[in-house]
């Protein structure tokens, strides 16, 4: 089943010279699958994951959502998906240093209203657990190792299970041993929970590790290649 | 639909403000410090005011009616022929004795508005003679009972009352100073001269407080009666104080009379207009000084959230991202800003109401009699502290939150990958 669907989207960004950051790319991702995006630095990659997350708008050409396109949507509509469909995790962990792991995990549950204080607050401690962070729910990211902070950035972009799990470089400042789990935990995300999992990565291990590799090379689509590759 | 994220938007706010207390400290400070010198202020602008109207409007009757017309009676001529082809100037006009004409009827009709008194009065000169010392004197002759309803003349009294006119035979009250000067006190006896030469003996039966009587110190009181013999001009009156239950409709009320019965009728307003025109002025600097305190008070917020949305720059790229739209954004940063103004304006009010309170204990010894700043403690200050701090507040974050909400959570996505 086809989650997001991309027809020849372009993103330029005026300026002089125009630079364009995405140049025509048409692809779709599948859900249950686990999708990385991979290429040499500075081709596009993240560009394209923002097209993706609909936090950026293509210049031309369009995205659908489960078969709608959401090209035309107003700022709030957009927000709105993101919020209920879309789950971000992205390579510098990106919490608030205010908040602690389980208040950050809480802010998409509360910002959506769907569950009462009490649920909201089981729901949140449920996620941090299922990363391994129980008992740290009180800590602010400031006492957090970095492991700790991206599980807890993982945990909070699960938090409305969302159906589209989004990551950018997402074990890039990790060491070998979390970067294995975080790989785990996207894998069974797409292959238990049948989400659509898409990630950029410059690892290899993780790239070899997906069902689907879309390369990119200077904003353009290269290749697409499917199946695991084996080990 | 803006209820259910709002305790969510609030708990971002004061976690940002908490987490900068230096810079909300400062700002909430500004406000305090604004709404409180505001409050000091103006209890005392006000305050000052309305003393000093109180005074200006008791001074003297709110109307006063005198024998006096202010443009000459309609001649014969003119009322034969109303649209004449003729002007008539440089006419003579018939001289007529002093004195209001049919005054019982225009005391009737200011009597008929409920809670209306006039207090008709004779004035004229008068002699005052004991022994070889000679002292000139304004004499008013009046009905106590109404005079008293009418003016303060009672409440100015040292010594005695008015009602003792009433039951003392040639009973007079005058000034402390001039019955220092004649050499008498309460109960003396002195000689009146009137200008047609008649004399009589008038017995003190009470002295006004010196500085204190808007009818100065060569003035004195008697009966009405008794000032229309000496001034042999019985049955005239010149003169009619008018006191209104509202004295703020004195303007119209004497308008009315004046159409009606031809007499000079003056309101305390048309009376001390002059001082009126400066109170204008008063306010206008006190509102100008208020809009400037209010001014800097928000510039303190508008520095607060404006510093607070570009720290926040990274925090306003994450909320976007998990789902948060531009205006949930744009209302937390306004939240900032009122929050940073409710407790300053809770502070500020405690703040002035403690200025007021010391204000208000001074003490000044003003002609031997000890007085205290007259302060207006009304809650109508309190009120327009606050909604004009709320509303700068609200404006002075609006700015910064439009910004807030227009940060592209791409720019800093790219700008931290
Ligand atoms: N504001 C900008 N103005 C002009 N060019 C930009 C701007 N931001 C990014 N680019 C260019 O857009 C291209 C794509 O950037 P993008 O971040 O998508 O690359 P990437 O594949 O994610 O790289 P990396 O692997 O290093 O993260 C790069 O060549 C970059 O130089
Ligand atoms: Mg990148």
């Amino acid at each position: 089943m086809i989650a997001l669907e991309a027809r020849d989207m372009v993103r330029t960004l005026d300026g002089d010279p125009p630079a364009t950051l995405v140049a025509g790319a048409s692809f779709s991702v599948e859900r249950g699958r686990f999708t990385t995006i991979i290429g040499p630095s500075g081709c596009g990659k993240s560009s394209l994951l923002y097209l993706l997350g609909l936090l950026d708008r293509p210049t031309s050409g369009a995205l659908l959502v489960d078969g709608e396109d959401v090209t035309p949507l107003g700022g709030d509509a957009r927000a709105r998906l993101r919020l209920q469909h879309f789950g971000f995790v992205f390579q510098f962990h990106f919490l608030l240093p205010e908040f602690t792991a389980l208040e950050n995990v809480l802010l998409p549950i509360r910002r959506l209203g769907a569950l009462d204080a009490t649920h909201a607050s089981e729901r949140a401690r449920t996620l941090l657990a299922a990363v391994g962070l129980s008992g740290k729910e009180g800590k602010t990211p400031d006492r957090l190792s970095g492991g700790e902070r991206q599980r807890v950035a993982i945990a909070r972009a699960l938090a409305n299970d969302p159906q589209i799990i989004l990551g950018d470089e997402p074990t890039g400042n990790l060491d070998s041993k979390n970067a294995a789990n975080v790989v785990e935990t996207f894998k069974s995300l797409a292959h238990e929970e049948n989400r659509a999992v898409v990630c950029v990565t410059h690892d290899p291990k993780i790239a070899e590790a997906a069902d689907v590799r879309i390369a990119m090379l200077d904003g353009r689509i290269a290749s697409i290649e499917t199946g695991a590759v084996a080990m | 639909m803006i209820g259910a994220r709002l305790p969510l938007l609030i708990d971002i706010a004061i976690k940002h403000l908490a987490g900068r207390k230096r810079q909300s400290v400062v700002a909430v400070f500004g406000v305090a410090v604004g709404v409180g010198f505001f409050l000091a202020v103006s209890a005392l602008m006000v305050g000052s005011q309305n003393d000093f109207i109180t005074r200006l409007i008791d001074a003297a009757p709110h109307i006063v009616v005198t024998d006096e017309i202010r443009s000459p009676r309609p001649q014969p001529g003119t009322i034969a022929f109303p649209r004449g082809a003729v002007i008539l100037r440089h006419f003579k006009t018939r001289t007529e004795a002093r004195g209001i004409k049919d005054w019982p009827a225009l005391v009737a009709a200011a009597d008929a508005v409920p809670g209306t008194i006039a207090s008709p009065s004779l004035s004229g000169g008068i002699t005052l003679k004991l022994g070889g010392h000679e002292e000139a004197l304004g004499v008013i002759g009046i009905d106590p009972e109404k005079e008293t309803r009418v003016s303060t003349v009672e409440s100015n009294l040292r010594a005695g009352h008015l009602r003792d006119l009433e039951t003392t035979q040639g009973g007079l009250v005058v000034g402390e100073e001039l019955a220092a000067r004649l050499g008498v006190g309460m109960g003396d006896v002195v000689a009146a001269t009137s200008a047609s030469g008649a004399t009589r003996s008038l017995r003190i039966v009470g002295l006004m407080k010196r500085g204190q009587t808007a009818i100065g110190d060569t003035s004195g009181y008697v009966l009405l009666r008794e000032a229309q013999s000496l001034l042999e001009r019985p049955f005239i009156i010149n003169r009619i104080g008018i006191k209104l239950r509202d004295p703020y409709a004195a303007d119209p009320v004497a308008k009315r009379l004046e159409a009606r019965f031809g007499y000079k009728a003056q309101s305390w307003q048309e009376r001390s207009s002059d001082i009126l025109s400066v109170l204008v002025t008063r306010n206008v600097i006190m509102y100008t000084v208020v809009s400037a305190i209010l001014l800097v008070a928000s510039f303190g917020i508008y520095t607060a959230v404006s510093t607070s949305v570009s720290d926040k720059r990274r925090d306003i790229a994450i909320l976007r991202s998990i789902g948060f739209s531009q205006g949930d954004l744009q209302l937390v940063f306004v939240i900032e800003g009122l929050i940073v103004a409710l407790i300053g304006i809770l502070l500020g009010w405690m703040l002035g109401f403690g200025l007021m309170s010391a204000l208000g204990s001074l003490r000044f010894p003003i002609a031997g009699e000890t007085q205290y700043l007259p302060l207006d403690h009304g809650a109508r200050q309190y009120l327009i502290a606050a909604t004009a701090s709320l509303l700068a507040g609200i404006v002075a974050a609006w700015l910064p939150a439009r910004k807030a909400a227009r940060v592209d959570p791409v720019d800093i996505l790219r700008g931290a990958a």
